[in-house]
Order: C-alpha cells, then structure tokens, then sequence
C-alpha cells in the first residue's frame, strides 16, 4: 500500500498551457488613441504657443506608438488561421493599418489621422465579422 | 526445512517480481494538470495516471492525452490532445478555446512524446479513463 500511495502522489506538474489567457480583445483600444492623435493634430494646428506645439508632437507620438502596439496584440494575439481563411486580406489590412499609424507618427496631417481611423475601422469590421463582441469582451 | 532447489527458485522468482514490479513503476507516474487549456476533459489540480510503455511500441494516435516538453520552454511539461499525425511529426491541441499548442509552436517530432495519460484518478468523484 505504501508504494501505490507513492505511485498515486504527483511527482511533477504539466501544463494545460496556454500564454496569458485574458482573452480581451478590442479595436476600440488603438481607435481611442487615433482619436486622441487627430485631436492633438488639431490642437496644435490652433496653437501659436510653441512649447504647447511641442508637447503636442510628443504626446501624438506616443499615442500613435500605443495605436501601434494595440494593433499588434490583436493580429498576433486575437486573430487566428481560421479568421485568415475567412479573410484573406487581413494581414494587408493590418500591413496598412500599422503603416499608417507610422505615418500619423511622423507628421502632423489631419487627414493621415483621419485615415488611421478609417483603417482601423475596418478591423473593427473585421473583428465583429469573427463574433469578436461576444467573445473578446466582458458582457 | 526447505530445500536448496526450492529456495533458488523462490529466490528467482522473487527477484523476477522485483524487477517487473521496479519496471511498471519507471514506466508509471502521477503528475497535476496546471491551467485550463484541456478544459473540460482536464481541469487544473485533476490528478492523472501516466505510463510511458505504450509510445515505445508505437506512435501516438489522434485523441490521446499526452505529455510533452514545450519547444519553448524546455523546462516546461505540456499536457495536450493529439490532433493530428503526420509522418513523424504529431499536432498538439487544446481542447479548450484558448490554448497555446502546435498552432503556436507548429508540431513535434514523434520522438518528444513519450509519455500519455490514461486515468484521471483525482479528484475521486470525476475518476475516469482518458483513452479515447
């Protein structure tokens, strides 16, 4: 008996793994910080104040950046083959959405900020086509 | 008194147990499941019975519950489904929705999985046989 309780006591764990399931996924994310850059565009656009302009490139960057980054986390993370199959032009759309999010980084025009968000839009279309809504999002 | 015959044949046949015995328990062990990535078959904490004698007589097949090392992460023990076999090189899955698998790390070499389950044996109350 003692050496079938032996045998019965794990020795070891394995892992029924899988990388940080949080599972929340949203484009809403990267549109919020779009939004936040075509409002600084337009902000500073209105500004004569020089130190203002300046803060105002500064924070757009790093809005544009975290634009990039949301993107990211949501075609590696959230987007898998199968959506690819039903999609083909996912990964181009992403190409272009991240792209143009570089863009919107490096200059100050409106309508490059205004197209981000078109872009991301239509990950957005995207991402409800494949039950996003229901199945990445708290109800 | 016994004899000298019967003593040597006991003796062998003792020892002809010991090793049998020693054999089926290398061949034997108990390991936790940890994460939720075989959810519902698996839970985390389900204890399970693993034997590796199977795997040396022949490949795993598709439904099995097996062990195997992460490609990734060479100190982590995964346990996954088989999905799939191909030539020497078997597809892992998840049963659950979310589950970082050959998905991920593409399939292994037949030779990476020796180990696979056969019996949930804790918690009691869902004790049950894992072959499919």
């Amino acid at each position: 008996m003692l050496t079938l309780r032996r045998l019965l006591q794990p020795t070891r764990h394995v892992a029924a793994h899988c990388d940080l399931p949080c599972g929340i996924y949203d484009p809403e994310q990267a549109r919020i910080e779009a939004e936040s850059c075509l409002r600084i565009i337009e902000k500073h656009d209105a500004s004569e104040d020089p130190l203002f302009k300046g803060r105002c490139i500064h924070i757009k960057e790093e809005r544009a950046e975290l634009v990039k980054h949301h993107l990211d986390v949501l075609w590696h993370d959230y987007f898998k083959p199968e959506h690819l199959e039903a999609h083909p032009d996912l990964h181009d759309v992403f190409w272009q959405a991240t792209k143009q999010a570089s863009k919107v980084k490096q200059t100050l025009d409106v309508q490059a900020a205004k197209d981000l968000l078109a872009a991301i839009d239509r990950i957005d279309e995207i991402w409800k086509a494949t039950g996003g809504p229901e199945k990445t999002r708290v109800q | 008194m016994r004899t000298g015959a019967g003593f040597g044949l006991g003796f062998v046949l003792g020892l002809a147990v010991a090793w049998a015995l020693g054999r089926l328990l290398r061949d034997l062990d108990a390991v936790v499941v940890d994460g939720r990535s075989m959810a519902p078959a698996l839970e985390p904490g389900d204890r399970l019975l693993v034997e590796s004698w199977t795997y040396r007589r022949r490949a795993p097949r598709p439904g099995e519950i097996v062990l195997a090392g992460d490609p990734r992460t060479p100190r982590r023990e995964l346990v996954k489904r088989v999905a799939a076999l191909q030539d020497d090189r078997v597809a892992l899955r998840g049963d659950a929705r979310l589950s970082t698998d050959s998905r991920i790390f593409g399939p292994l070499p037949v030779s990476a999985i020796r180990w696979r389950a056969i019996v949930r044996y804790w918690p009691i109350e869902r004790a049950a046989w894992l072959s499919r």
